[in-house]
């Protein structure tokens, strides 16, 4: 069994995934890890919606510049812009989605499966393909995969880590 | 539980045009809100997938393909920092200005 820290450090994005289903318990798993992030008031103003047709994928993927590759499932990381209002401040809420999408990268990674955050994709495209409704705001993209790739780690600055003040 | 899932060979020329333009104009779009180096980057990768079109429907010679392939080697050096994708960038120049001294 691998240390958090082995799974948040040899996570990489996963831009070229292999041509193979991933299993449902994985991406109900993926969604569990998501519903379990915590949120500011705990209002949970976020949506997931999983999207495993490959015409789907398809579809989502030329209307998304930052997507290199037919992933297997992608997920769909919406804001739900009635919760989200709730908190007096929705701009919040991009917190509480981040944290959840995280949780997805690393328990994909734990399952052995490549993703990657994706947030150059249209949003109105994304509203029209889905159906979704005003209030449902997509706001980041999570494909997922077996890989068939194993990118090197890209330079961290560690500089950016103080003690007590800054300097 | 392999399975082919790729159906990119059914699709036709007009198909695949249909699709760049999509990738293209949601390009330009959010260009309008992304880092500046995004712009060239999103162009290249447009090159690249002209010419895989291309290659499809056997209409790239050599010399594309062997660019497509230093193309998708090189663009995420965008994300490397802006020096070493425009030093890509410049050796893609020199290989297509020697290309078009030959033609
Ligand atoms: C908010 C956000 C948006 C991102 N959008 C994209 C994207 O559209 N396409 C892409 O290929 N990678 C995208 N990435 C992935 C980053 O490029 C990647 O995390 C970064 O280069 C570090 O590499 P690593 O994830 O392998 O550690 C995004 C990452 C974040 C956090």
């Amino acid at each position: 069994m691998s240390s958090i820290f082995d799974v948040i450090k040899k996570r990489r994005s996963i831009r070229r995934f292999q041509r193979k289903t991933v299993e449902d318990e994985k991406i109900r798993q993926i969604l569990n890890a998501a519903i379990w992030a915590p949120s500011a008031g705990n209002l949970q103003p976020w949506v997931f919606i999983a999207v495993r047709e490959q015409k789907s994928i398809e579809k989502i993927k030329v209307m998304s510049p930052g997507i290199f590759d037919i992933p297997a499932a992608i997920i769909v990381v919406c804001r739900d812009m009635k919760i989200a209002e709730k908190a007096g401040n929705p701009e919040l809420s991009i917190f509480d989605i981040a944290m959840a999408s995280q949780n997805m990268l690393l328990m994909a990674y734990e399952l052995g499966l490549g993703s990657c955050p994706v947030k150059s994709f249209n949003q109105k495209a994304i509203q029209v393909l889905l159906d979704l409704p005003e209030h449902i705001a997509p706001e980041l993209l999570v494909t997922l995969g077996y890989p068939a790739e194993e990118p090197s780690p890209r330079e961290r600055r560690d500089e950016v880590i103080f003690f007590e003040k800054y300097g | 539980m392999v399975k082919d899932m790729a159906k990119d060979e059914d699709k036709d020329l007009k198909d695949d045009l249909f699709e760049l333009f999509c990738f293209m104009l949601s390009s330009a779009r959010g260009l309008m809100d992304e880092p500046k180096v995004y712009g060239p980057f999103r162009i290249v990768d447009s090159v690249s997938r002209l010419i895989s079109i291309l290659e499809k429907h056997q209409l790239a010679d050599d010399f594309l393909v062997r660019e497509k392939k230093k193309i998708e080697e090189g663009k995420y050096s965008v994300m490397d920092g802006e020096d070493k994708f425009r030093e890509f960038l410049d050796g893609l120049m020199v290989d297509f200005a020697e290309e078009l001294k030959k033609r």
